[in-house]
């Protein structure tokens, strides 16, 4: 299917130039790893949607960031789509300077003209869709920023005991949500149990909060950021235990749980450059492990 | 009676006669020189605005409706606003990079509009020269497909081309492009400053070989008019191309025509971008007989007649424009580098003309 | 040629955008790009020919604007009639023709 087909009545009006009608002249600045993100032609309703959604993330928008600008786009642009028992993907057409990003109510796209700068069309004027379109918008964008800061986002949990910090890696439903319960059961603290950033600072990996949660919600508190003591693959199973990856089989997995970005030619070599950094400054162990189990406990034994 | 009385008419008693829409300044495509000013902000005009507005030129007698952009097919009400001015018995021309002008979309325009015509924006001769200009991977590809279909479709295309440092070698190339879809070509020899006075699409102006070329290859092929090729226009400021009769006044600007942007702004034309008025504070009958800054353009259009006159025979040559001389220059009647390099240029291809038609002595 | 009575029912093709300016009429036949213009008599036609009343009628509704000699004015409008039906600008309404 030629690219928008399933979210875009018509394909062929995608916007080629961040340009439209704004909103509003509304701003704000996100401060969210890789930011600080600048969000401009809001209204007050978008703004004050999205100052209720990332609470005191939001900052005026004065400092330099990465911009999106937002822009209008008619409700009839969209095909209507029916949810129910869907998974959502968004369709991504990356291209050497440029990606064009087409979903539910929402076309984006990023330049590099030097710099990253976006921008995003939704019909969506306020309220919760508004601020989901945004945050799917945000989730994306703030892949391609970590990799351009040599960091990358990771689809995993991340759990700490406040000095170190574990990512746990694993596709949708291997069980992040779960494992990310029993540590917090156990004692531990949670950072996202769906996406984490990954930066390394003073050539030290750390793992930073991201605001992109999954079924456990935002977790107020807690470690804003940690320096990563290693790299889990989740597994289910009957007996509990460790085995250590090998750095190719762990590569892999880093790159399966790297979203939008490993879809994207363009930065596949950027990408393996970071997460091989990662696999390298990292131990990675494959972690089998049961709901009733101590999975928080054998995590805290890798030192 | 002849239209160019009628046209001087218009200009000389303020008959409003020909409107351009800016809908939108999204857009399919990301042509390097485009004149939008993308970052100009402001409350869009609504549907019902809109159809007050058509309302109102239909009272005022208005009969040119141009829709443009960005892409005007991009604006969410593209398909009904001309479809309510076909209604109203407009002569609706559509400015399209005819990115999307295919299939459905195509057939919707034909029927639901019925435009006098479609200019449609041609880059280059070559997918690599026209895919340059416009930003877009395989958008030359495309349009050659559209173009095609559009005509099977009956509808009336026109192709326009701006010549720039980028395309001035393919122009006989854009030609015979041209000639073998069956459509004419007018091609512009100005590249302009953005409507913000942003300079960089002059860095690929023509250069004056280029211009010169250009003008060899027009004079060439009005002689070869008389054999049925079609006919190639140099682009003139002013009203659609129709040069009236003598009247006080150098153009039309804010006389019989007006631009109106995506955010309701008026400007005496597309090429002048001086807000006059904006629709969100007054009816376009109001700011057309009560504008201060509109008084001021038609003012200003018989000083820039009295100024492009004292240029003496030939300034007509110059194919001036206030609006370009306002963005090149800072002021409508500055003499700009384009409009004297253009007359230089016209006037020795004109030179070169009388020597091949005059007889040689031996 | 299109023989016009004050029987015809005429309209404008639909091909055809017009406006009044200064009293004449400005006319467009989109599919031959041809641009004419009208004086106040052939504006006054143009705005009658609506497909609903004859030429007959638009005789009785022009003697009436312009007071002038009736049998002239019938004259001059069947052959205007005549005319712009002939450059394609109006058309007969089949079966609307009064007997």
């Amino acid at each position: 299917m030629s690219f928008g087909a399933g979210f875009l009545r018509h394909p062929d009006l995608f916007p080629a130039r961040r340009a439209g009608e704004p909103w509003g002249d509304r701003a704000l600045a996100l401060d969210v790893a890789g930011g600080p993100y600048l969000l401009s032609g809001l209204t007050t309703a978008q703004e004050e949607a999205l100052r209720r959604r990332f609470g005191s993330l939001c900052g005026p928008a004065e400092a330099n960031g990465t911009a999106t600008q937002v822009f209008r786009a008619p409700a009839t642009d969209f095909l209507a789509i029916d949810t129910r028992g869907w998974e959502y993907t968004l369709d991504l057409d990356p291209a050497p300077d440029a990606l064009q990003v087409a979903g539910l109510h929402l076309m984006a796209r990023l330049g590099w003209t030097p710099a990253l700068a976006g921008a995003l069309w939704t019909p969506e004027p306020a309220g919760e869709e508004w601020t989901s379109v945004c945050e799917n918008y945000l989730r994306l964008l703030t892949a391609y920023r970590l990799l351009e800061e040599g960091g990358a986002l990771l689809h995993s949990a991340g759990v700490s005991d406040g000095e170190w910090a574990w990512l746990l890696l694993g596709p949708s439903g291997a069980g992040k949500t779960t494992a990310s319960r029993l540590c917090l059961e156990g004692g531990g603290t949670v950072l996202s149990d769906d996406l984490n950033a990954v930066l390394f600072h003073e050539g030290t990996a750390r793992l930073r909060k991201l605001p992109f949660t999954g079924d456990l919600g935002e977790r107020a508190g807690g470690p804003e950021s940690v320096p990563l003591r290693a790299v889990l693959r989740l597994a289910q199973g009957e007996e509990e235990g460790l085995r250590p990856l090998s750095p190719a089989a762990a590569l892999a997995s880093l790159v399966a749980a790297a979203p939008f970005v490993n879809c994207d030619p363009f930065r596949r070599e950027t990408l393996l450059a970071v997460l091989e950094r990662l696999a390298r400054a990292v131990p990675a162990w494959e972690v089998t492990f049961s709901r009733e189990g101590g999975l928080w406990a054998m995590v805290k034994t890798i030192r | 009676m002849s239209l160019s009385r009628v046209v001087a008419t218009a200009w000389r008693e303020n008959l409003l006669f020909s409107v351009l829409l800016e809908l939108t300044y999204r857009c399919n495509l990301d042509c390097f020189f485009c004149y939008n000013d993308l970052a100009l902000k402001g409350e869009p005009l609504s549907r019902e605005q809109y159809f007050r507005l058509l309302a109102d030129l239909r009272e005022m007698e208005v009969m040119n409706l141009t829709l443009s952009g960005g892409e005007p097919l991009a604006h969410p009400d593209f398909l009904a606003l001309g479809a309510r001015a076909r209604e109203l018995g407009f002569v609706v021309r559509v400015k399209s990079n005819g990115h999307a002008l295919r299939g459905e979309l195509a057939r919707r325009v034909r029927d639901e509009i019925d435009p006098f015509l479609i200019e449609v924006s041609l880059h280059g001769a070559t997918a690599a020269t026209h895919d340059r200009q416009t930003r877009v991977p395989g958008s030359f590809d495309r349009l050659l497909a559209n173009l095609r279909e559009l005509r099977d479709l009956g509808l009336r295309v026109k192709l326009n081309s701006t010549l720039t440092r980028w395309n001035e070698g393919e122009i006989e190339g854009m030609l015979d492009l041209a000639d073998s879809l069956g459509l004419p070509l007018q091609v512009d020899p100005e590249v302009t400053p953005r409507d913000d006075g942003d300079r960089e699409p002059l860095q690929v102006a023509p250069s004056r070989e280029g211009v010169l070329r250009l003008f060899r290859l027009q004079f060439a092929r009005g002689r070869a008019a008389e054999e049925g090729a079609p006919e190639v226009q140099v682009a003139r400021g002013g009203d659609d191309g129709t040069v009236p009769t003598p009247v006080h006044k150098h153009c039309g600007a804010g006389s019989s025509g007006i631009a109106i942007d995506p955010f309701g702004n008026v400007y005496p034309c597309v090429q002048w971008r001086r807000p006059v008025g904006n629709l969100h504070q007054q009816g376009i009958g109001e700011i057309w007989r009560g504008s201060a800054g509109l008084a001021e353009v038609r003012e200003l259009t018989v000083q820039v007649k009295e100024r492009i006159g004292a240029e003496g025979p030939g300034s007509h040559l110059l194919n001036f424009c206030p609006g370009s001389a306002a963005a090149h220059a800072g002021s409508p009647l500055a003499l700009y580098p384009a409009a004297v390099q253009r007359r230089e240029a016209l006037e020795q291809v004109m030179e070169e003309e009388r020597k091949t038609l005059l007889p040689v002595v031996r | 040629m299109i023989a016009i009575t004050p029987a015809t029912v005429l309209r404008r093709r639909s091909d055809v955008r017009y406006r009044r300016i200064e009293g004449e009429a400005v006319v467009l036949r989109q599919s031959a790009a041809e641009v004419l213009v009208l004086n106040e008599v052939g504006a006054s036609v143009l705005d009658l020919a609506d497909g609903e009343r004859s030429v007959g009628e638009w005789i009785d509704a022009l003697a009436e604007e312009y007071e002038g000699n009736s049998i002239t004015l019938a004259r001059d409008v069947l052959a205007f009639a005549a005319e712009l039906a002939e450059a394609g600008l109006l058309e007969p309404v089949a079966g609307r023709s009064e007997p």
